[in-house]
């Protein structure tokens, strides 16, 4: 731990890194002490029985071994990481930080990137080939709304045998968007208030004044469609009408901290958010007021965007 | 086509073929196959409940894997693993030893198959194997064996290189070449450990099995011989300086045989308080008839305390960590066993007498014969002494004697004499089937001459060698064994008499003993072309040799030659180690050096861009790292005016070398060393006017 802030706090936090010989650690494994012993053992045996074979088998294999030390370490060195901008989520979502790892010289195998967040040693894989990018994806889980730093990311490989393992710590710049964690199951929208003026919009299903005719479209419900002249169109190769109708109707929300009383703080921007994404599905406008805060009504994926992070950090 | 396929396939084993395997499924198959190459050369030594367990096992586990199956539960390989230790328990009533070693360690990778779950599992297995693949040389350490076992080991890390690609489907191929050339680059390390590594003894004694090998024994009855002449396999490998000796003169002295209770030779009591070396008999000494003859000689371990050495080598050889002492019979004993392969070097003269010249109390060992053996015989040799030509007759006159009545009376030589049945073997062989090898033979002798009151001994070792040298190393084969005798003349000493030269003068002469009944590919490729096969097997003789001579026979003494070779005087295992140190050292230091040129390789165009953008900013232009050189040219342009074309035009020409139609591989150093100088003398320029 007191290594990692260490070596951490030896480099500024960067979207783009590059490994050098600085910032790339080797210890050997677990499985590296174990493959000393067994060539301790080899040696042993080739020293007791005199045999020639024996030295050359257990010094080809610790041969290897130094060279895989330093295949191991050069799988990292000279590696560059690059974190793609990172999509704002919920929180208690998952966050994909797409990472993607640039190999100017060599194929590299067995590059294994994971989030330092609680004890996840979930390793998510890739091969880089000379030249060329492979991207990986690591996921975060923020649990708090708000901005937050990205963790740290390790590195690390132990490609080809094992035997050592070589790694990095990599801070990432950005910032994580983590909206509030919508409420499960928040109760109905609030009333919406029809608003005169309002922009004209055609609806399929609602019914009303009849404007026009026009051909059928699937989803049509069976009493739009006009019988009598579709059977005339049908006669003359055409297809089935149906009744064009318009709703002048205009309804905007009003999303209101006031709305849910009795509510802690959190708790109310949870609902707000869970009322924001409902809203958007209904297809209505609708404004969020805030305590100092106040957004004015309007609908589509910009505004929702708007809303989501006013409620992300607010205060 | 397709309707051709089996369709009665039990459901259980449908093969998807290779490439359609899943990862995991080929990579254990791939792991099973491996191990099943490491394990099959050791069926020949394993009991064979052992190798049928293995067998089924691995087979169960790839079928597993096919299916993608489950793994069986770990109580089952607990069971499993009880009945082996048992039946292990049974064959050898012991779990420690080399035989039972290997049996339970063969029985453990294959049961370690049935648990590969994590990754510790699978290092398990790896390190099993690499202890396998060294016991095959406890049995052997051809250059078959060796390529056997290499294949093993590249096999082994393939399958580790495997295990750390977890991404993607990488081919075998792939993993193969990529273990192969870290092994490859690991090799100087290898060689220069093997070169370095001081050779020091064993760390504490090894026990031996009895399992005999054929060679030379301390014991001749009739018919041991007759095994050893049926192995082809070599005995030792002797090379000349200068001219070698004929062929009836390569007579290698191996046990010799002075005490007969009437069935048995055997050596006579004694000749070392064991263990040190305190000689009870005075040393051997020869008295040279001939000049002298220098060699070296490979011995393969003989498993006996003693060197077979030409005949006569009045000096002990100096062999690294053994003594040698050539005893009055001219043995060269050894103070331990020979167990691994020796080289050093000799002079003999195969011309020499040897021997006390006067009779003395220590002959009267030589004339004793068991009371109640042989009668006929013994009463044929009074016969001939009561010849009147024989009766003051010298050694000599008899030995030569009873060398014509070999010659004469229809004895024949024959590697299959059929059984001499005690207690009278000597009776029988010598008046009654008259048919026999060399051991009959000098038996025969020896006892003749003992009845005529002569003292007279049965030496073994070995005679003649292979027609040809191959690669001038003289080649000796166990099937070169022999025995001949030796009776003892007043005036001269011990002479030598080899009866069988009197029966089959062609075994002695043409020094090629009889061939084996040839195997049924030899004998094929021999009826086809023998001179092919005389090719093949020079060929790989030869390749054995060197094999033999700087893998299996590099020692202490071929460090210290090395390290003499080097310009040490008096060479010691310390400098070794310091040698060892200090090339590992600068291996390693060599390795750095790389990491740290690799650290400081840029890209050769940001490297140019550094500059540019350096000498820009000493010539007061600050500019970030993505401006590009248009962009340069143009700030350039705007900053300093028509003072500064040149320098635009500079940027301009970067920039089409980069971008351009030419688009370079890499920039144009001259360009860049231009640029630098033209800004550096427009900022000085710039100075002098403010000045």
């Amino acid at each position: 731990m007191r290594f990692r802030a260490w070596s951490q706090s030896r480099q500024p936090p960067s979207d783009t890194r590059v490994l050098t010989q600085r910032n790339v650690y080797i210890l050997p494994t677990r499985a590296g002490l174990m493959f000393a012993v067994t060539l301790a053992v080899l040696l042993v045996a080739s020293l007791n029985y005199q045999l020639n074979l024996g030295y050359v088998l257990t010094f080809l294999l610790a041969g290897s071994g130094i060279v895989s030390l330093h295949i191991t370490h050069s799988t990292l060195r000279g590696l560059t990481l690059h974190l793609r901008p990172v999509a704002p989520v919920f929180a208690g979502d998952a966050a994909l930080l797409e990472c993607v790892l640039t190999s100017p010289d060599r194929d590299r195998f067995g590059i294994g990137l994971n989030v330092i967040s609680g004890d996840s040693r979930n390793l998510s894989w890739a091969n880089v080939s000379r030249g060329g990018q492979s991207q990986t994806t690591v996921s975060f889980v923020p649990e708090e709304r708000g901005l937050h730093p990205l963790p740290a990311i390790r590195v690390e490989t132990r490609f080809p045998f094992g035997l050592f393992c070589a790694w990095t710590f990599w801070r990432p710049a950005s910032h994580l968007l983590a909206y509030p964690r919508p409420e499960p199951n928040p109760p109905a929208l609030p009333v919406a208030r029809p608003v005169p003026g309002g922009g004209l919009e055609q609806r399929a299903t609602a019914t009303g004044e009849t404007e026009g005719v026009r051909t059928y479209q699937r989803g049509d419900a069976l009493k739009l469609v006009l019988w009598k002249k579709a059977a005339k169109t049908l006669e003359s190769g055409g297809e089935l009408v149906s009744r064009d109708t318009r709703v002048a109707v205009h309804r905007q929300l009003q999303l209101d901290w006031a709305l849910c009383p009795g509510l802690a703080d959190e708790q109310r921007l949870q609902r707000l958010t869970a009322w924001v994404l409902a809203a958007e599905r209904s297809a209505a406008d609708y404004a969020l007021e805030l305590p100092g805060v106040s957004i004015a009504s309007a609908r589509g994926e910009p505004h929702r965007r708007r809303c989501l992070e006013a409620l992300a950090l607010w205060k | 086509m397709e309707l051709t396929a089996p369709r009665r396939l039990p459901r259980w084993f449908r093969w998807p073929g290779w490439r359609h395997l899943p990862r995991e499924t080929r990579d254990t198959l791939f792991l099973i196959g491996v191990i099943g190459w490491t394990v099959i050369p050791h069926v020949a030594h394993l009991p064979l409940w052992c190798s049928a367990l293995t067998a089924a096992v691995l087979i169960w586990r790839a079928l597993l894997a096919v299916r993608q199956a489950a793994l069986p539960g770990r109580w089952v390989v607990l069971l499993v693993l009880g009945a082996a230790i048992v039946l292990t328990l049974w064959s050898y009533q012991t779990l420690l030893g080399k035989a039972p070693g290997i049996t339970m360690a063969v029985t453990l990778m294959a049961l370690k198959t049935l648990e590969l779950r994590a990754r510790r599992d699978a290092f398990v297995v790896f390190f099993l194997g690499f202890f396998l693949v060294l016991t095959h040389f406890l049995y052997s350490q051809s250059l078959l064996v060796a390529a056997a076992m290499l294949v093993s080991v590249w096999g082994l890390l393939t399958a580790l290189v495997l295990a750390h690609m977890p991404a993607g489907q990488p081919s075998l191929r792939q993993a193969g070449l990529l273990s192969a050339r870290t092994a490859l680059l690991g090799a100087p390390i290898m060689l220069l450990l093997f070169v370095l590594f001081p050779r020091i003894g064993p760390l504490w004694g090894v026990p031996h099995d009895g399992t005999s090998s054929t060679g030379l024994s301390l014991r001749m009855s009739m018919g041991s011989v007759a095994e050893v002449a049926l192995d082809d396999s070599i005995a030792l490998r002797v090379r000349f300086d200068g001219v070698a000796p004929r062929p009836q003169d390569m007579y290698f002295r191996g046990p010799v045989l002075g005490r007969f209770d009437g069935t048995e030779w055997r050596p006579l009591p004694a000749t070392f308080a064991t263990p040190g070396l305190t000689p009870r008999r005075a040393p051997g000494e020869v008295r040279p008839l001939g000049p002298e003859v220098r060699y070296e000689m490979t011995l393969e371990p003989l498993r006996l305390s003693l060197l077979p050495l030409l005949e006569a080598t009045p000096r002990a050889p100096q062999v690294e960590g053994i003594q040698v002492l050539v005893q009055d019979d001219l043995q060269a004993v050894t103070d331990r066993p020979i167990l691994q392969r020796l080289r050093f070097h000799a002079e003999a003269h195969t011309a020499y007498a040897h021997g006390p010249q006067r009779f003395n109390s220590s002959l009267f060992d030589s004339l004793a014969l068991p009371a109640g053996f042989n009668p006929r015989t013994l009463a044929w040799a009074r016969a001939l002494r009561a010849e009147s030509r024989y009766t003051n007759a010298d050694a000599g006159t008899l030995a030569r004697a009873l060398l014509q009545h070999i010659r004469s009376a229809g004895f024949s030589y024959t590697l299959s004499p059929g059984e001499y049945p005690g207690p009278d073997t000597i009776d029988q062989f010598w008046l009654d089937r008259r048919a026999g090898f060399c051991e009959h033979f000098a038996a025969a002798f020896v006892v003749l001459m003992r009845a005529l009151d002569i003292p007279a001994r049965v030496v073994t070792g070995y005679q003649g060698t292979d027609p040809m040298p191959v690669d001038g190393y003289y080649i000796v084969r166990q099937s070169s064994a022999h025995a001949w005798a030796e009776y003892w003349q007043e005036g001269s000493g011990w002479q030598r008499a080899d009866p069988t030269a009197a029966v089959a003068p062609e075994r002695i002469e043409r020094s090629r003993n009889l061939l084996p009944a040839p195997s049924l590919m030899a004998g094929a490729l021999s009826s086809l072309s023998p001179e092919l096969l005389a090719r093949l097997r020079e060929g790989w003789e030869t390749m054995n040799n060197r094999w033999n001579q700087w893998v299996l026979g590099y020692s202490r003494g071929a460090q210290f030659d090395l390290l003499r070779n080097l310009g040490m005087q008096t060479p010691g295992w310390e400098d070794l180690v310091l040698l060892l140190v200090a090339s590992l050292s600068g291996l390693a230091a060599f390795a750095a050096l790389w990491a740290w040129r690799d650290r400081n390789v840029v890209d050769p165009w940001t490297r140019q861009m550094e500059k540019v953008r350096a000498a820009l900013r000493s010539a007061g232009l600050p500019c970030a790292a993505h401006e590009a050189p248009r962009a340069l040219a143009l700030r350039v342009q705007a900053r300093f005016g028509d003072a500064a074309q040149g320098l635009t035009a500079l940027l301009l020409a970067i920039e089409a070398q980069r971008y351009g139609r030419e688009a370079r591989s890499r920039p144009h150093d001259a360009l860049t060393r231009q640029f630098v100088a033209q800004a550096r003398n427009m900022a000085q320029a710039a100075m002098s006017a403010t000045r």
